[in-house]
């Protein structure tokens, strides 16, 4: 589940980034045009792979359900990071998305 | 009719969460704590033990099969059920006999003291149940009645997240977008925020909830189109129950549960097992069904082991056959329930229950808030209605939470043999609740909003502090045992209260101050952004005025 929801975070995250208002709201220096392209689709990739891991972790019936569970906490934990703390939410990012990936391997 | 298509959904919306709003409000807040509510009642009963650990499930199946061939022989079926992450006791339960010449029976639930084996005397309550119950069941309407009202407000509240995802202009552009402002910006931004992150859970809960009582709402339709044969066979087909063979009254020695285990266990990881049930116990006929937790949200049919009792051998029948429109059906009963949440997704739900409650509440302080302005400049003072509106809110929205805190309170502080007590229990949570929505009248809004919140954040503060007083159960005890469930409950409560304590605070509190109002524009300048700019220029207000509210036309421009 810590899995889910640190993935369905880096991917909002990501989303969140693809939009101008947002990502001078989160990172301080501006980033080039050329990554920024790349947030979305590469958004949408880890969506789907978020979505790949639930079905491999729970199952086809109970996967998606806790992914869109997963996907609600991250979201509000997300915008009310940039609401009263944006600046670590890229940290946070990568933080939670280290966690989930070595919790995969481990287990 | 409005002059175009959103602005007619934008009040068809209002309107609609308006009338049931506070109904809804009560579903959506008990129906949470639902998610909740075996570990509910272990706390409302406190009589019962803590957590044992370390006793195998073949220990626990012994003890409570001991207990069961003491007490309930001759029955058709008793059933155990292990501890587990909801409930750390173990409980075993059968059909007891009505007395005093009422015919039929009642299934009663029956906890054991695991390291004695002896059944436990706990006090007469509703529990968890009674407030998960209330969801659906409305306490003093009969139960026709309350299934029309829920099956009305549901109804409506489908249509109202419907009509809301039409009126959201911004879906995706807003989507991370919540600016913490006071006034009708800040809430306006609240409400979407709670509504669209949560927006599949609030589709499913709405839906599902309607589809329990399909046959109660959609009456006519069966009535009219099919015979009772054909609404015998739907049912089945929709509800298929498990067949088990009937005691054949000639008695028969079987083996112990705990060595029918030995059999489950090799296709089972351990500690799967959730509870077991026994058919015509020491019958020719006796079997078992082992039944693990749920692993699919339809129904998976490796999910449940029958083994006869008497020769141990596995029966293989897989009693339960679901069609399409079965597995449908069970899958959204399931979805609502959440019977296959663990523990982390068991919070998420009870998150995202609460998130929608409080989507409900910010939808009626939105309607308030928005009027406010226009009710204010009235000679003589706001309309009726506007002020009926407030005092529902302010009753509702923190009236509701005392009362259930005073729910809690009547567990503890009711004598133990009062007559009616589960009754009392119910009974002082709706008379506070009517206190508190009565209270209101009397205040000015913002002195009643305070006032119940600083109350609120009080007894969710003391509800421990109580429980240290009158039971042995309370935090440091059950901390100290390691039973993460009941120091859990305890430790929600403070949770909820300093949440209380903050709205509290933040209410009272003086608005944002000019220093931090000017840093606020001081950080936003530093980001110079064209966006940003236009945003300052076009609501320079918002950054000034803190108490007053945005003037309609102005808020209008905002997205709804």
């Amino acid at each position: 589940m810590l899995v889910l929801t640190s993935l369905s975070f880096s991917t909002m995250v990501l989303f969140c980034l693809a939009m101008t208002k947002h990502r001078e709201q989160v990172l301080e220096s501006e980033i080039s045009i050329l990554a920024v392209r790349f947030f979305r689709p590469f958004a949408w990739l880890l969506l789907l792979f978020t979505g790949y891991i639930s079905v491999d972790m729970y199952g086809w019936s109970i996967g998606p359900a806790l992914l869109f569970g997963a996907f609600t906490i991250a979201t509000l934990l997300l915008i009310l990071l940039l609401t009263y703390r944006a600046k670590i939410v890229p940290e946070l990012a990568i933080v939670l998305s280290i966690i989930a990936s070595m919790s995969i391997f481990i287990s | 009719m409005k002059d175009n298509f959103r602005q007619s959904m934008k009040w068809f919306h209002t309107w609609v969460g308006l009338v049931v709003g506070w109904v809804l409000f009560f579903m959506f807040l008990t129906g949470s704590l639902g998610y909740f509510y075996q570990e509910i009642t272990r706390w409302m009963e406190p009589e019962r033990p803590f957590i044992a650990h370390e006793v195998s499930t073949e220990k626990l199946l012994d003890t409570a099969q001991i207990y069961l061939n003491k007490h309930a022989k001759g029955v058709d079926e008793w059933d155990i059920m292990l501890p587990n992450a909801r409930d750390q006791n173990l409980r075993v339960g059968w059909r007891h006999l009505v007395d005093s010449g009422k015919q039929g029976s009642r299934y009663k639930i029956t906890v054991l003291d695991a390291l004695t084996g002896e059944a436990v005397a706990s006090r007469a309550t509703g529990g968890g149940k009674l407030l998960y119950r209330m969801h659906y069941r409305l306490h003093y309407l009969s139960t026709s009645i309350s299934y029309w009202v829920v099956g009305f407000c549901s109804m409506l509240m489908l249509l109202a997240v419907i009509t809301g995802v039409v009126i959201h202009k911004k879906i995706f552009t807003d989507f991370f977008t919540f600016r913490a402002k006071k006034g009708l910006l800040g809430w306006l931004d609240i409400h979407n925020v709670l509504s669209v992150i949560a927006l599949p859970f609030h589709f499913m809960i709405t839906y599902s909830g309607l589809l329990f009582f399909l046959f109660t709402y959609m009456v006519l339709s069966t009535n009219l189109q099919i015979n009772d044969e054909e609404f015998d066979e739907m049912l089945n087909e929709i509800y298929p129950g498990s067949t088990h063979l009937d005691s054949a009254r000639q008695p028969s020695d079987m083996l112990k549960v705990s060595s029918l285990y030995q059999q489950v266990k090799n296709s089972w990881h351990a500690d799967e097992l959730s509870y077991v049930e026994m058919f015509a116990a020491d019958d020719i006929n006796a079997h078992a069904r082992f039944v693990r937790h749920e692993t699919d949200i339809t129904y998976n049919p490796d999910d449940e082991v029958t083994i006869n009792a008497i020769t141990g051998e596995v029966i293989a029948v897989k009693i339960n056959k679901y069609t399409g429109a079965g597995i449908i059906h069970n899958g959204f009963f399931s979805l609502h329930e959440g019977h296959f949440a663990g523990p982390i997704a068991r919070w998420i739900y009870f998150f995202t229950g609460l998130i929608g409650t409080a989507m409900i509440a910010s939808g009626l302080i939105l309607w308030t808030t928005k009027r406010k302005p226009k009710q204010m400049k009235k000679a003589n003072g706001p309309d009726f209605g506007y002020r009926l509106v407030e005092q529902l809110n302010i009753g509702t929205i923190v009236g509701l939470p005392i009362a259930i805190a005073s729910y809690f309170y009547a567990n503890r502080l009711l004598p133990l043999d009062m007559a009616n007590r589960i009754n009392w229990e119910a009974n002082i949570m709706f008379i506070s609740w009517a206190v508190l929505l009565i209270y209101p009248a009397f205040r000015t809004a913002k002195q009643a909003w305070s006032e119940q919140l600083l109350f609120a954040a009080l007894l969710y503060f003391m509800l421990p502090i109580v429980n240290a007083f009158t039971t042995d159960k309370h935090l440091l005890n059950s901390l100290h045992h390691q039973d993460w469930n009941l120091a859990g409950f305890d430790l929600t409560l403070l949770v909820v209260s300093s949440c209380f304590a903050f709205a509290a605070y933040k209410m009272t509190s003086p608005q944002l101050s000019n220093k931090t109002s000017a840093q606020r524009n001081k950080q936003v300048s530093k980001r110079v952004n064209n966006k940003i700019v236009i945003e300052k220029r076009d609501h320079p207000s918002v950054q000034v005025t803190n108490d007053s509210l945005l003037p309609l036309p102005q808020a209008n421009k905002e997205k709804c």
